[in-house]
């Protein structure tokens, strides 16, 4: 069903730190490498082998820089970019054919690709992106939070996270409940400042990021100093510099 | 947005269709039409709307599930759509059969054909009006502009001076919609900041896009039209749909002959005006390519 269930009881998602994340695309590795794999699972990719692949993801990361207002220089970060679980899920309630579902257990939304018929309506309420229709089957494909994972009971428990979040190699992403306030996730978020993307959209997302620490201003002009401020050295460096200077 | 060829030709001649389908149904309810024109009039909304909802079955990409769109009517305006126009066709069959077979028909039927085909018109409006990522949609404009479109249409073939009238507030409307559209272009509250968990105007740029060739994204939603070329198609589109279809019922008025000419004119500048609906609107998702 299309509505909106109340997930009193927990809501699991992901905690990104962008300072701590290098941009390895290690995670939209894993999760194309998860999500392809089996017998039924399906992420296509259409000429993979020739040129101009295309492909559908779960999950992206993007590279920005950012300009340091106290130090006027620019920043970068990168910023992994996939479903947010939102509470209030727009691409949920625009389902005509109710493939689209938020589970009330845990708050995962997920696709139906049973009663899917591809006219990618939630794609397009989605302001974030994180749908994309599999050119292939024909039918919409979104981040699953790694369901088949996280409950499996195959899987050692060690292995019972997302895969990205397993798979990063800088801890930059953290799996859990942020219904629960002493869950890690949520102890992270009080801390840091956990905050929402496009809160404006009022989606309530699920997911969480915390944002790239400014650098200090101390960090930026100990690098200018080495060619601007030795003009006025003196002892031997000094009269070096006058030496040089003459030429 | 992308202007997806499937979806604009739905959008135009099903909104023609039960634009017609509404027009017939108010003349029905007034006993303003004879019972042979019920026939022929509906039989030709019937044919539009349902060249337009075949256009739409084609976007789809598993057509196999088609049937289950009729399901998530509680909260989904497309659902409400499928049922809406399918129920509304529905009556319109029986009407004409009715109409065709006793060569009279019943006041009340019109007026229920006249609401339940505006209705139907409202739904596939508000597939668009409901979507907060697309701010030039996501205003009452949309709906108005959307009715009152398939109201002038239908009104052509029918209506001599009251078809002027209906003209006039579509092509009123078209313009504020433009207005409204360029407005909100500007996406208030969103911004590359927002997208990424900063304020609104904090100073970031991408550096580097997330893959290496186009997606569907980029394809679907971060459709981008020049400027110059969308303001020029907007005189086309308003001078088509609008100023030639009013001066020639003008200069013929209660000529059926040039009414089918003013339907086809108007058919291409309502083209257009919808191209230009889907071209110029702006996806939030489009702030993580800025």
């Amino acid at each position: 069903m299309t509505k909106l269930p109340k997930c009193e009881d927990k809501k699991l998602g992901l905690l990104i730190d962008l300072d701590t994340c290098v941009g390895c695309h290690g995670c939209v590795v894993s999760c194309k490498e998860w999500n392809s794999s089996g017998d039924e699972k399906q992420l296509s990719d259409i000429n993979s082998h020739q040129k101009d692949p295309v492909g559908t993801f779960l999950n992206r990361v993007h590279s920005y820089e950012r300009e340091n207002s106290s130090t006027n220089e620019a920043e970068t970060f990168y910023f992994p970019r996939s479903c947010l679980h939102c509470e209030d899920a727009p691409c949920v309630t625009v389902c005509p054919t109710g493939a689209s579902y938020k589970r009330e257990e845990d708050g995962i939304v997920l696709v139906n690709e049973d009663d899917c018929m591809g006219c990618g309506l939630c794609a397009w309420a989605c302001p974030y992106g994180a749908r994309e229709l599999d050119l292939v089957s024909g039918v919409m494909k979104k981040c699953t939070l790694c369901v088949d994972r996280i409950y499996s009971e195959e899987l050692p428990p060690e292995d019972r996270v997302p895969v990205c979040v397993k798979s990063c190699p800088t801890g930059a992403r953290a799996f859990g409940d942020f219904n629960d306030p002493n869950s890690d996730v949520s102890k992270k978020v009080r801390e840091r400042g956990g905050v929402d993307l496009m809160p404006e959209m009022q989606t309530k997302p699920v997911n969480k990021y915390l944002l790239p620490r400014i650098k200090s201003k101390d960090a930026v002009s100990s690098v200018g100093s080495v060619v601007e401020e030795e003009t006025d050295a003196t002892g031997l460096l000094g009269w070096v510099d006058r030496a040089l200077s003459k030429f | 947005m992308h202007p997806a060829p499937s979806i604009i030709l739905f959008t135009v001649l099903s909104g023609f269709g039960f634009g017609l389908i509404s027009i017939v149904g108010l003349l029905q309810f007034l006993s303003q039409i004879s019972a042979g024109d019920i026939v022929i009039f509906s039989v030709i909304g019937l044919f539009f709307s349902i060249i337009g909802l075949i256009s739409s079955f084609f976007h789809l990409a598993n057509k196999k599930n088609a049937i289950k769109s009729m399901s998530q009517w509680q909260t989904s305006w497309l659902s409400r759509e499928a049922i809406s126009s399918i129920f509304c066709l529905s009556i319109v069959v029986g009407n004409i059969g009715w109409v065709f077979v006793q060569n009279r028909y019943i006041n009340e039927v019109g007026i229920i054909l006249f609401l339940l085909s505006l209705f139907t018109i409202f739904t596939t409006s508000m597939i668009y009006v409901q979507l907060k990522t697309v701010p030039s949609w996501n205003n009452m404009f949309t709906p108005a502009l959307f009715i009152f479109t398939a109201l002038a249409g239908g009104s052509i073939l029918l209506l001599d001076y009251a078809s002027l009238v209906l003209l006039l507030i579509f092509g009123v409307l078209q313009v504020l919609f433009w207005y409204i559209a360029d407005q909100s272009f500007i996406h208030k509250e969103t911004s590359v900041g927002t997208a990424l968990g900063f304020s609104k105007n904090e100073d970031i740029r991408a550096f580097d896009v997330a893959h290496t060739n186009r997606n569907y994204l980029l394809n679907e939603m971060v459709y981008k039209v020049a400027r110059k070329h969308a303001i020029k198609i907007r005189y086309i589109s308003f001078f088509a749909a609008f100023v030639l279809p009013m001066s020639l019922i003008l200069m013929f008025p209660g000529n059926f002959s040039i009414s089918v000419l003013v339907i086809g004119i108007h058919f291409v500048g309502i083209y257009f005006s919808r191209w230009l609906f889907f071209a110029e609107a702006k996806h939030s998702v489009s702030f993580y390519y800025n």
